[in-house]
């Protein structure tokens, strides 16, 4: 029953990181109109479907870089599995509630807040309510970049930084070498370039993310004793895990997307291939070294390039100046979620306590939506000017009546 | 060694490999549609004048380089799914074991 809870619960997370991350690819293709809002979406749940299949290798221990549930092998402390996995169960439970939560609540605000980092943050609180402080691997054993400042906390101060500056040099470097050049040439052409590198990031995120959440479903298996080999993942597991992401990414975060698109700079078409180039090759190389990274951290990063070496462009860092706040906040904030549930869930005790926090879950999430509702930002709306009042009389085509 | 130790050295090549992969590429590129409007000349070029064979051929050429840029990165992520990675070792990127 808990077990069954987790697995409903983790793909739900896979899901809210699919509409949240699907800005990171698709933000600036449909801001420059080279895809139209439709498209994009479509073309990156594809990709993450595709991604999400291509990874064969096993992330069953995603969580030990921040949080000690597992043995080096993957397999759960046996100290948690006793009375059928209930203990571990519960702290994963509590930690993907934190996350999908957090991930919501940034997605109400249209803050493209790290999906990784909501998911360990509830990991961590749920870890240090249910097993205490040392539960918790914080600087990992210095052999290597580990625990939550070496995988968590220093990529995300690093690596938007370095995005940032790839994508300034490569913005400035592609607007000093088409001086000259006819406008129909520079659109067209970088139009292209940009799908194409928006969709290796789609791919590169399909085999990225889907495969945390496979790792969290998985050990929850184990745990509740369903599963044994720790070098595989049942199929299930794999193909409901990239359906998930890529529904996800279809229905499309338009509020985060609105506002990496429009939000940040307005993007013309060579900053945004220049910006989607170097997000797929900082992404790449850094999973290349092993340095774990957030794809929205960098994502962000290169945007906000694109708008310092475009000469003239104007940034609003006020805006930036909020997401770099969500990315403060992100980690503690989900903590702080994952924390509570974990001491209702275990307060109420047993399946009742799950029932319970999921009961929960469901609640906040609906009123979330909800309040959404009130501002509806969607594929009709997402390219309206930032700046300026939107006459309220404005005809516009009605949601529904487009190509939904 | 400490994390940051870590960090910062994992960070210099990160942003090497970010420079020469995602601002040289995409510089390339441009160098290829700049090549492309001199090869189609008229009304392609602010200045104008003839249309270039040369131009066209090299925008090609360059477009080439870029394509095999982006099979590089498409084989990674592929070859990383299947438990490899790619090795520089020998200058030639070959599919290796992790």
């Amino acid at each position: 029953m808990i077990l069954a809870l987790v697995v409903v619960t983790a793909l739900g997370f896979d899901f809210t990181n699919g509409f949240h991350d699907t800005a990171n690819a698709m933000a600036t293709s449909i801001a420059t109109r080279a895809l139209r809002p439709k498209t994009a979406v479509a073309l990156s749940g594809i990709l993450n479907l595709i991604g999400a299949f291509l990874s064969v290798e096993v992330a069953l221990t995603v969580s030990n870089a921040v949080v000690r549930i597992q043995n080096p092998d993957g397999t759960p402390k046996e100290s948690l599995t006793a009375d059928g996995g209930t203990a571990l169960l519960l702290i994963v439970l509590a930690g993907l509630i934190g996350g999908i939560v957090w991930n919501l609540f940034t997605w109400l605000l249209g803050l493209p807040s790290s999906s990784s980092h909501a998911l360990f943050g509830g990991l961590v609180g749920a870890t240090i309510a249910g097993l205490g402080w040392a539960g918790v691997n914080w600087n990992g054993n210095g052999s290597k970049l580990d625990g939550v400042v070496g995988k968590v906390i220093l990529p995300a101060l690093i690596s938007p930084v370095i995005a940032g500056v790839v994508a300034a040099v490569g913005t400035w470097l592609i607007y000093k070498l088409t001086v000259g050049v006819a406008q129909r040439f520079t659109e067209n052409g970088f139009r292209w370039g940009q799908i194409g590198s928006a969709s290796l990031v789609s791919l590169a995120h399909g085999t990225n993310d889907a495969q945390k959440t496979m790792g969290v479903i998985t050990l929850a298996l184990i745990a509740a004793g369903d599963w044994t080999d720790t070098g595989n993942i049942p199929f299930w597991v794999k193909a409901s895990c990239a359906v998930a992401i890529a529904l996800g990414t279809y229905l499309g975060g338009w509020r985060i997307i609105r506002t990496l698109g429009k939000g940040l700079v307005e993007i013309a078409p060579p900053q945004g291939m220049a910006a989607e180039s170097s997000s797929a090759a900082v992404i790449l190389a850094s999973s290349h070294l092993g340095f774990a990274l957030s794809t929205t951290h960098v994502a962000t990063g290169s945007i906000l390039g694109s708008g310092v070496g475009k000469p003239g462009a104007q940034v609003r860092w006020r805006v930036a100046g909020r997401m770099v706040a969500a990315w403060l906040i992100t980690l503690p904030a989900a903590a702080v979620v994952g924390a509570l549930m974990w001491y209702l869930g275990s307060f109420v005790g047993g399946v009742a306590g799950a029932v319970v926090i999921f009961a929960l879950l469901l609640v906040l999430a609906g009123a979330m939506w909800l309040r959404s509702r009130v501002t509806p930002v969607d594929h009709n709306n997402v390219n309206d000017e930032w700046d300026g009042e939107q006459p309220a009389d404005e005809p516009r085509v009605p949601a529904g009546t487009g190509a939904a | 060694m400490s994390n940051l130790g870590f960090a910062l050295e994992g960070a210099w090549k990160v942003l090497a490999a970010g420079l020469i992969l995602g601002a040289g590429l995409p510089a390339l590129f441009a160098l290829g549609i700049r090549a492309l409007a001199f090869g189609a000349g008229g009304d392609a070029e602010v200045n104008g004048g003839r249309p270039h064979r040369t131009g066209k051929v090299m925008a090609y050429a360059l477009f080439a380089i870029v394509i095999l840029g982006v099979l590089l990165g498409i084989t990674f992520i592929v070859a990383s799914g299947f438990g490899k990675t790619i090795s520089f070792e020998h200058i030639v990127p070959t599919i290796v074991d992790k």
